[in-house]
Parts: C-alpha cells; structure tokens; sequence
C-alpha cells in the first residue's frame, strides 16, 4: 500500500520546533506550552502509523444479467491490524449505477473480516468489468494514510432486454431446410395449396377423392412446404444519437437482440452484420449457440469514427447468402451505410429498412438558422426515404418507447400490398 | 482565546484583535476554499495574536496557557476533520465516534502536556549551564524531528 503522510504532521512539528526554539529564546515558559501539544500530536501521529495491510476480495452474485436488472457485489475486507477508517470506492462502469453509497467509510476491526455489499443496477446492455477496489485507511487522527487498488475486476456481461414480439416478417423466399415458414412454393408439407391432375409418382395417401369423384380422374392435393429463412440482420453502426442516456445504438441492439431471439425460436438461420468504423460479421446459423454469439456480437458493439468509405463489397459473400431476408436497422445518418443499402437491394435483396429514429434525441436549436436547418435536416432524411421507396425497399420509422411490433407490423402491412421491383 | 488575549492587554487590545482575525479569517478561507496547505499559516497567526499579548502583557507566566494551546491544536484538529470530509464521504457512526475519541484524548494529553510544562516552571529545579544545554538538546531534538517528518512527507 502506498503510504502518505499529511502535510499537517510536518507542520505541527513545525509550529512545536518553532514554539520551543522561541520559547528558549525569548526564555518564555508560555511558547514552550503553547508547542507542547503540537510536539505531542506530531510525535504521537508518527507513532501510531500502521500499514494496515488491508486485503480485499470482490464477488458478484453473478455474471450475467439482462438490463434494469440488480446484481450484487459482496466486498470483503480483512485487515490484520485493523484500521479505524477505511474509505472503499468500488469502481464501476458509468452504465452500471450502485445503489447503496459508493465511497463509503467503515472500521476494520483487527482480523475480523468484513462484508460490505453493493447492490448495482445494470442500466445499460454491455461487457464490463466491475472494480478494481480503490481503499484509502487512515490512521485515527488522519496523520497518515495508505492508499492501493485491490481485487482486481470482476466480468460482467449486461445483456439488452428482450421485447415480445408478436409476429415476425417472412421473407420473400425460403431456403431448403425444414423450418416454421410457410413457404410460397409447393411440396410435401402441411397447409394445403392447391389440387393438381395425378402424375406417375404421386403418393396415394395425396388422392384427393372427394375432388376425383366430383371431376372424374385422380387429383392430387399439393401442399406448401414448411421451410426455414435466412435473416441477416444488418446494423448501422457508423452514428450513435445519444440524450438523457438513450439512444439510437441502444434501440438499435435491443432490436437486434429482440430479433435474433425470436428468428432462432422459429429455427431460422440467423446472421448479423455491424457495418460501422469497425466492420464485423457473423454468417447466418441457428440454435441457441447462434444466440449466444449474436448477444455477445452485441454487447461488443460500439460507435467507432472512421471516414474510411466502405461499400458492401468488403463482406465475404457468404455473409449474405441469397434469397435471405435483409433487416437492416439504421438511423440513416451516415451515407455509407444509405448506399450500401441501396446497393444490396440493387443486387436483389429482400431488403427491410427500420428506421431507427434519431429526432426524439435531437433538440432543434434556438433561432430562425437553426429551425431553418432543423427543417432542412428533416426533408433530407424524407427525400432519403423517398429513395429507398422508390426502390421498393420499405422504410419504416421506429420511435423510442414505441414498441417495436408497431414498425414491423407497418412492413408487413407494405409487403401485403406492394409487389418487391426489381431494380 | 482572541477575547482572553485581548482582555490581557487593554493598551494594545487592536493589535491583537487585528492579528486574531486575520486569523480566524485565514482559517475561514482554509474551510471555505479547501485550501488545507494554508492550516497551520492560520494557527501560526493566532499563535502570535496570543504571543503579542504575552509579551505585552509582561513577564509573569501565563497560567492559562494550556488551555490556549489545546485550544489551538482544537480549532486545528477540527479543521484538518472538516477538511478530511470535503467529500461528503459516508461515513459508519464507529468511524465518526473513532475519530471523535482519538481527537479529545488528543487535545487533553495535550492540555496535560502543557500544563506540565507550565507547572515545571514553578518547581525550583536549578538553574545553569546544564540546564540550558538539556533545554537546547529538547529543542534541537524537536527540529530534527520536524525535519525528518517534513522529508518522509514530501
């Protein structure tokens, strides 16, 4: 522990050097008093100072846990010699909030060991690292102090809450694997499609005689397979629009989170694509594992500056694989990201544009410039939009505290009337 | 102690007042401003309002003197306390009661240490040239402390 000793130590001894030097001189009986208890405090502060050798061990009850919830942090402190204050600061990420008084001041009796817990709430998804233990002792009159870091940090993994979802977007097309989706195309399946003359190979069990006795000659019933889709969901991650500790990337995750949950569940083959500064990428797969390495994909996510231009052609091919279903949540702030969307479409996507709204978080300013260019700002994210209809690609605006069915009930509801272009 | 150290010398009663409340304005900026480096600058002030009286006052010894003394290593006490809590640290009850115990068993140690001093003063242990030497030795004894602990400090 790094000792240090207060300059008011230093200095009683020197008002008590200078009371008795004067007192000697000037053959003053009252100076020499007058420096007495100084002499006395100055001699009895170095005497009493013990390095209390404090130890310190920190735990979390756990290691994982969704935002808003509470986690508890059990610091336990044991000092050989014990120590009359002991001032404990346990460092904490600024997303995670503690809820009981952090700093504090305890006394650490000799060799007994002490807990102090510290209940934190996660207010934000991310990985962090909870401590190290920043302990400052003092002796009992606050002439000396050791100060020193300990017990290293403690992992925990915030992960963003999950939203209900009540219906999911199907893709325009399916893949070949067996899944939840109805696909468009006929086969072997359940739900019934149409009914068909027999042809050599046709199963028996598929005669539909109701519809053979009515038309005289064997039909056959055709089904429409079940399939499963493949979902790549595409985050713009070159702008974040922060105020009051919400923001566009939050809302963005959270989706993301929302989505890959529910997609797996429908055993879809799920991808994820973070176009921003730092390009990363998971190629599309399903199951619980999928969901594990999309979570944890998110929680590294952040805003990285770059100006670099990037384009869709630095993704490896198989990061979108054809006919899948392109979700793309974005702010459209940036026009990197604007194009290469409009780029993914011109290549035949089934693109999805969520709109993650940046206005809530944006105050316009004062003064009829600064309305004016709020208005400006407003038209051009419009005529953006506007771009992306005529591309046939739907754009929905997503709000915050809006929840995020109404969005994609908004897709569905443009999907049902509107034929994809091909552009 | 600013109005006993006044009272002791009516003729020049200003002057001491005046010194005493640089003073206590000095030790008034040190909490107000936070500024612990100028604490014993203050107590330095009021010691010498005291040792202006003194000497005004004439030669006979001071009974009262401890008192004065332990009250100055009290008002310095608990501004260096009040300082320590700038933070608004929380603190446990035991940890306020600790301090609280160390700090008057300080000042009456002190109180005995000075009355000690002032009551040697009435005993006829001699006088001469040993007796100064022993004095200077405490005293040299008291600088080289003050330096050794003003060097550990820096």
């Amino acid at each position: 522990m790094t000792r240090i000793v207060s300059p008011r130590l230093a200095a009683y001894a020197g008002l008590a050097a200078t009371g008795l030097i004067t007192g000697l001189a000037t053959g003053r009986v009252e100076l020499v008093a007058l420096a007495a208890p100084f002499a006395l405090a100055a001699v009895a502060g170095a005497a009493l100072a013990r390095d209390p050798a404090i130890e310190a061990t920190l735990v979390l009850d756990r290691e994982r846990a969704l935002e808003s919830e509470d986690v508890e942090a059990a610091l336990e402190l044991v000092s050989p010699g014990g120590s009359d204050r002991v001032e404990v600061l346990l460092q904490l990420p600024a997303e995670l909030r503690s809820r009981a008084r952090n700093p504090r001041a305890v006394r650490l009796a000799p060799g007994e060991p002490r807990t102090l817990t510290v209940p934190l709430r996660c207010e934000r998804w991310g990985a962090f690292a909870v401590g190290p233990v920043l302990v400052r002792a003092r002796d009992p009159l606050g002439f000396h102090s050791w100060e020193t870091k300990l017990a290293g940090r403690s992992p925990l993994r915030v992960y963003p809450s999950v939203e209900t979802l009540h219906a999911l977007l199907p893709p325009f097309e399916t893949q070949v694997f067996i899944g939840n989706q109805v696909s468009r195309t006929k086969g072997d399946g359940i739900e019934f499609a149409d009914v068909r003359e027999w042809e050599p190979g046709d199963r028996v069990r598929r005669v539909n005689w109701r519809a053979s006795a009515r038309r005289g000659g064997l039909w056959v019933n055709d089904q429409h397979p079940e399939r499963n889709t493949d979902v790549v969901l595409f985050l713009d991650t070159f702008a974040d629009v922060r105020s009051a500790g919400r923001g566009t990337l939050d809302l963005t995750v959270r989706a993301a989170t929302s989505l890959a949950h529910r997609y797996l569940q429908r055993k879809d083959r799920v991808g994820l694509v973070s176009f921003g500064g730092y390009l990363s990428w998971l190629l599309p797969a399903s199951g619980t594992h999928q969901l594990y390495r999309i979570v944890d994909s998110l929680l590294q996510m952040d805003i990285v500056l770059s100006f670099a231009t990037k384009g869709v052609d630095v993704l490896p091919p198989r990061t979108l694989p054809p006919k899948a279903l392109v979700l793309a949540l974005t702010p459209l702030l940036d026009s990197r990201s604007a194009a290469a969307l409009l780029d993914l479409r011109a290549r035949g996507f089934d693109l999805v544009v969520i709109e993650v709204s940046p206005v809530p978080f944006i105050e316009p300013g004062k003064g009829e410039l600064a309305e004016l260019s709020y208005r400006l700002w407003r038209l051009s994210r419009e005529s953006l939009r506007a771009r992306y209809e005529q591309a046939g690609v739907p754009v929905i605006e997503w709000l915050d505290g809006v929840p995020l069915n109404v969005p994609l009930e908004e897709v569905a509801a443009f999907r049902r009337h509107a034929r994809p272009a091909r552009a | 102690m600013l109005a006993y150290a006044a009272a002791r010398v009516p003729s020049l009663a200003g002057l001491v007042v005046a010194i005493g409340l640089l003073g206590a304005l000095l030790l008034a900026f040190v909490l107000v401003r936070r500024a612990d480096d100028l604490l014993p600058w203050a107590l330095a002030v009021l010691a010498v309002a005291y040792t202006v009286s003194l000497f005004v006052h004439g030669a006979a010894v001071d009974q009262a003197a401890p008192l004065v003394a332990a009250g100055l290593l009290l008002c310095g006490e608990l501004a260096a306390w009040s300082l320590d809590e700038r933070h608004g640290m929380a603190a446990e009850r035991a940890v306020v009661l600790r301090r609280a115990l160390a700090l008057g068993t300080l000042v009456l140690a002190g109180l005995g240490a000075s009355a000690a001093v002032v009551a040697f003063t009435a005993a006829s242990a001699g006088n001469g040239l040993a007796w100064t030497a022993v004095g200077a030795a405490a005293a040299v004894l008291v600088v080289g402390t003050a330096a050794r602990l003003a060097r550990r400090t820096a």
